[in-house]
């Protein structure tokens, strides 16, 4: 495509009272590759609009720099259809943010407009990725408990054909067993009507139930899996377009417990989901002689919330406890139920049950550590009751309920990273390399995904599939695959539901946004994906080894096999590659290295330092736009780059810069480590790895290390970035300017 | 030592009126909010604690349930609504009955128709007495109690019943020490408790822990019915007897139910007309607020309250038209009036004063002496240590 470059330059908002028009103009003119450049005073008006799409139809314009306000907003308004479109951010990050009028300010404009030039000739209109293969819009639903059943309804109901597979020979998972459940209002105890479900589920046209079936092996990516289903022998083949994942949980092994939980030293010592087992509706029993219990005790938090077993809380087991207790109290007003807790979880309504459990008179025992006492048919608890900073023993019980909690079904199997550090063994340790934190992913025979980094999801936190609990439920670390229910979180009946829903509304989207080619959250829309070129590989498995979203395979020759279906569009990639061979259409090395070689850098002598800034897409530069939003002002000398995540940056960036005489390097990327906010996991992480390495270059070229900095920004943190940006400008400017100015 | 937990002690309490202790969650906003809970002595929390968890031991040995003027801030802030100033409350009536050796007490906090009864049976054999030991010729002409009923014949009566009163009543406050100090009874020095033995009459005096309070009407109230009624008990008790002309006691200025008419200014009028106004006012007050259920200390009344309030009310009430009957010297309706009056005013004394809500006029001024030594004690230990 032949392109024709227009930029056009608001002057409302400000900008125009703030900056030296005719400069900013003949900048353009001078740099000489667009062909129009136009002022206009409100250019997201109809009027301002209007010129520029007759700019388009008259004049031919194909490729547009937008110098106004930010990229962040008016993305909706600034979009023409086949045109490639670049923003200049001249309001948030330069008159709103800097001394109007100023020689600083008019620089930064200017060399801002140069970069959206420089981007602008470099960048290509993107052509949506379309898969080869037939595209399926079916969902595969991974378990046929209550969340498996949910969805599978949920996504029928939206119109999806579903593929239930459920490993056990009948459909219900654990709440099969459960007679009676507590769930929203929390008024009483309701029958479980999980039966209903298992017919609607049955009976549904449109959901293929597999039982006593495992997946065997997931291939592909969303829109385009292949999935075979293995059952009594036979294998089944479905193409799937996205999968949610309802894998459910197992209790933790009670022999596992602490010794002075006592269970195994009697047989009355039970846990609360070998209560569910007993349960029939009728006489709650003591298991050593059937007679019917009198005096019972629920001791909570039964090897959970403690670093040694469970370290999270398990969430229902307070309520089942309650609903336990009241059991028991419905056959017999006159028993003796104890509670003993350390803290009663009952969030939201499930309140109302506490009450009523009080009022049938069960009692509450706060505590930290109950000890059990069995000698023969003798059962009884000591306990310090905390309230009262007293120890009291609770005697003559005739069962002992211990609430044990939930384990994720992807908790079980081989880690793959350990198997690999194991068959590399010794000679690998040698190399002492910086290398990125391996995920924790778990031969757990759920998925059996064939992808190069691993067959399932990889886990966050105690080996929970999540991918970022608050900013994106439901979302593994796989595109396509949605996890729900107890898999992903501890939680009970009402939150499941409304899990089921919310992981099938996640998989037709994705469903939808790929068969557009499209990426799907976070950078949901964006129709551009990294290309290869292939050629100048040297399978080094830098992209594949370190995609936060295993979205790379590989050959035997250890080729990237890219499927860019299960792509997010990070970047990361792009940043890791040492033979820079991965671009995005509008985003790649060498279109970045060109706004870097843009920036317009002073002789020494006048004594005006440049420092490139870095900043991730997510946070740090719209934290920038709030700082100018609130009309914040900072250093003039900084030029800012947005990435899309700050582990696409490539080293070979910071060289450039350097080289250029360019005075320092700040790089802003979201925080890293146990509490990540990164929007691509691993982004920040790895751009920080990646820069400790950064040494060699600045030694190579006799640099002061302090010239580059990393630091973590987020959103909520514009009020501090002022004051960042000055520190780092204020030891630039002491530490002097770089030595290869002018070359 | 573990405590052993006892379920069943709840059932017990609920005899004594405990309905809502089971609601507790332990939060201690009760405790925090009570203005006469100390770090020492904390409440009420803990004893709804030990109401659930069924110590009863510890309710035994606890001081706290005497401390408590029952202002009802707590059961308001309870969030709840687990009503902690009512288990206060019945903690006072199941102390009354444990310290009680005879059985009656308890028999009265749990069966309202016992209370009534034995009240009834007691009023009765007084009114018999009455009825059949009057003299023979009484004044018909003038209102004279004396010519019917002999001073020397009442003052008998009334010593006898004085003795039957204080007898049950010093027992039972005797065994509410032992509960209270335990082991430390003895332990104690004797100094200690001299020294501290003027806390119990300011304390008895003033109800000023009551002032403590936020809500000032509780203790002005209690103020009025604890004086009122004290200074009746005075006269009858003792002032009557100052006229015992049988050992030689006889005063003659102070003379209390005499066929004097004393005049309008004589100590003894006034003495008579405070009482009056103070418990008349007083019952009235929390007759109508418990009617009413107008505060927290009223929502729940149990039979004893009532009775409490209702005798001293009738007895009041009967004492004025006595009082009103013999200023117009209409001698048939002084007497029968004087009967009826009898009637309510004796077992009050004899039943109530001891064995029911009226005990605690003993037992809060002895408890809150005896938490003083102990402090004072452990004040003193720690001194030596
Ligand atoms: S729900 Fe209750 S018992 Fe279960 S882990 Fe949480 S606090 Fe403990
Ligand atoms: S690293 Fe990011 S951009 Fe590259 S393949 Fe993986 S998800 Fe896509
Ligand atoms: S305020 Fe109520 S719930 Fe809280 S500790 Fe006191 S009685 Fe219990
Ligand atoms: S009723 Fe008043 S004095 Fe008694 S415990 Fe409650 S707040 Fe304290």
């Amino acid at each position: 495509m032949e392109k024709k470059i227009a930029v056009y330059i608001c002057t409302g908002c400000g900008i125009g009272d703030a900056l030296d028009m005719e400069k900013l103009t003949e900048v353009v003119n001078e740099e000489g590759s667009a062909a129009i450049c136009k002022t206009h005073g409100n250019l997201c008006g109809q009027e301002g609009l209007e010129l520029i799409k007759k700019d388009m139809a008259d004049e031919g314009v194909n490729t547009i720099v937008v110098a106004a306000c930010s990229p962040r907003v008016l993305y909706d308004v600034f979009d023409f259809e086949n045109c490639i479109v670049d923003r200049v951010n001249l309001r948030e990050q330069v008159v709103w943010s800097h001394k109007p009028g100023d020689e600083d300010t008019q620089m930064m404009a200017e060399d801002y407009v140069r970069m959206g030039l420089a981007k602008a000739n470099a960048m290509e209109l993107p052509e949506p990725f379309k898969p080869e293969q037939e595209f399926s819009r079916d969902i595969l639903v991974v378990g046929g408990g209550l969340t498996g059943m949910t969805a599978a309804l949920e996504a029928a109901k939206a119109g999806a054909s579903v593929v239930l597979v459920e490993k056990e020979p009948e459909l219900g998972g654990f709440q099969k067993k459960v007679k009676q459940i507590a769930t929203f209002p929390y008024k009483d105890l309701q029958d479980n009507p999980l039966d209903e479900l298992i017919k609607a589920v049955t009976e549904n046209e449109k959901i293929k139930v597999y039982t006593g079936a495992q997946v065997e092996k997931t291939v592909g990516g969303p829109g385009v899996f292949q999935v075979t289903i293995r059952q009594n022998g036979s294998s089944a083949e479905h193409a799937i377009g996205a999968i949610v994942m309802a894998a459910g949980w197992v209790p933790y092994d009670p022999e596992k417990l602490d010794d002075r939980l006592g269970f195994g030293a009697s047989p009355n010592v039970i846990t609360n989901t070998m209560f569910e087992d007993n349960y029939t509706g009728a006489k709650v029993t003591r298991p050593s002689d059937g007679k019917e219990v009198n005096n019972v005790a629920f001791l909570q938090c039964a090897g959970q919330r403690d670093p040694e077993h469970l370290p999270y809380c398990s969430t229902v087991c307070c309520v089942t406890a309650l609903k336990q207790a009241l059991q028991i109290k419905g056959q017999n007003p006159d028993a003796n139920v104890f509670v003993v807790y350390k803290e009663m979880r009952t969030l939201g309504q499930a309140e109302d049950l506490y009450r009523k459990a009080q009022e049938t008179g069960i009692i509450f025992i706060r505590s930290q550590d109950p000890e059990v006492k069995a000698e023969g048919d003798k059962l009884a608890v000591e306990t310090l009751d905390e309230v009262l900073g007293e120890s009291v023993l609770l005697e003559d019980l005739d069962m002992v309920v211990l609430a044990t909690g939930m384990v994720p079904a992807t908790a079980f199997g081989p880690d793959v990273a350990q198997e690999e550090k194991e068959a590399e063994g010794e000679e690998k340790k040698e190399e002492e390399e910086l290398e990125v934190p391996l995920d924790v992913i778990r031969r757990s025979n759920i998925l059996n995904l064939d992808y190069r980094q691993g067959p399932e999801p990889p886990a966050l936190k105690y080996d929970f599939p999540d991918s970022h609990f608050i900013c994106f439920p439901y979302e593994t670390r796989r595109t396509g695959i949605y996890a729900a229910g107890c898999v992903r979180r501890p939680m009970g009946i009402a939150s499941v539901k409304e899990d089921a829903a919310g992981a099938v509304m996640k998989a037709i989207q994705c469903i939808e946004l790929t068969s557009r080619g499209a990426a799907v959250h976070p950078r949901a829309g964006d129709l551009t994906y990294p290309e290869f070129e292939m050629k100048r590989c040297t399978q080094c498995k830098r992209c594949t080894v370190e995609c936060p979203f295993g979205a790379i395979n590989e050959d035997e020759e250890a080729n990237p096999l890219p499927q860019p279906t299960r792509c997010r569009r990070c970047g990361v990639c792009m940043g890791a590659c040492p033979e820079r061979i991965i671009s995005f259409k509008n985003y790649s090395v060498p279109i970045i290295g060109d706004m870097i070689k843009s920036i317009e850098v002073p002789e020494e002598d006048e004594e005006k330092p440049r420092i490139l800034v870095l900043a991730c897409e997510n946070d740090a530069y719209p934290a920038l736009d709030m700082a100018g939003i609130n009309r914040m002002t900072y250093n003039a000398w900084i030029r800012v780059i947005p990435l899309r995540c700050l582990g696409s940056m490539n080293l070979v960036w910071i060289a450039d810069t350097l080289s250029r005489g360019i005075d320092g390097v700040l790089l802003l990327g979201c925080q890293h480590g146990d509490d990540y906010q990164c929007h691509f996991i691993k982004g920040s992480e790895l751009a920080d790895i990646r820069l400790s390495k950064v040494s060699e270059t600045l030694d190579r070229l006799a640099l002061e290390s302090e010239r580059v900095r990393f630091e973590t920004v987020s959103i909520i943190d514009y009020p501090k970035l002022p004051a960042l940006l000055d520190e780092f400008a204020a030891t630039i400017d002491e530490i002097g300017p770089n030595p290869f100015k002018g070359w | 030592m573990s405590t052993k937990v006892n379920p069943n002690l709840m059932r017990e309490l609920e005899e004594f009126g405990l309905k809502d202790a089971n609601k507790c969650f332990h939060c201690g906003n009760c405790t925090a909010i009570c203005p006469l809970s100390t770090e020492e002595n904390p409440f009420p929390r803990k004893l709804v604690k030990y109401a659930q968890l069924g110590l009863e031991e510890k309710i035994l040995q606890s001081a706290e349930p005497w401390l408590c003027y029952y202002c009802g801030d707590c059961s308001d802030r309870c969030p709840r609504g687990a009503d902690p100033g009512e288990t206060m409350m019945v903690m006072r009536r199941f102390l009354t009955s444990k310290y009680d050796w005879t059985g009656f007490a308890r028999r009265f906090y749990t069966s309202e128709t016992f209370e009534i009864i034995a009240v009834a049976i007691v009023g009765i054999l007084v009114g018999l007495a009455l009825w059949i030991f009057h003299a023979d010729n009484p004044n018909m002409e003038h209102a004279a109690l004396n010519s019917v009923w002999p001073a020397p014949a009442i003052e008998i009566g009334d010593l006898i019943m004085a003795a039957i009163l204080t007898f049950f009543l010093l027992s039972n406050t005797w065994r509410c020490v032992k509960f209270v100090m335990g082991d430390l009874l003895k332990k104690v020095p004797l100094e200690i408790y001299a020294t501290e033995a003027k806390e119990l009459i300011i304390h008895f005096i003033t109800q000023k822990r009551f002032g403590e309070c936020t809500d000032r009407m509780q203790w002005i109230v209690h103020l009025l019915i604890m004086t009122g009624y004290s200074t009746a008990f005075l006269l009858v008790a003792v002032f009557l007897a100052g006229g015992i002309e049988l050992v030689g006691l006889a005063w003659e200025p102070i003379r209390f139910q005499r066929d004097v008419i004393y005049p309008f200014f004589h100590p003894m009028r006034i003495f008579g007309y405070y009482a009056t106004f103070a418990i008349l006012y007083g019952t009235t007050y929390a007759l109508i607020g418990r009617i009413k259920k107008s505060k927290a200390p009223y929502k729940s009344t149990h039979g004893t309250d009532w009775m409490f309030l209702i005798l001293l009310q009738l007895t009041t009430l009967t004492g004025i038209f006595i009082h009103f009957c013999r200023l117009l010297d209409w001698a048939m309706a002084t007497y029968v009036i004087y009967v009826i009056h009898l009637m309510f005013a004796i077992p009050m004394l004899v039943l109530e004063v001891p064995f029911s809500k009226w005990a605690h006029l003993a037992y809060r001024p002895v408890v809150i002496y005896l938490t003083r030594v102990k402090e004072k004690y452990y004040e003193m230990q720690k001194g030596t240590a």
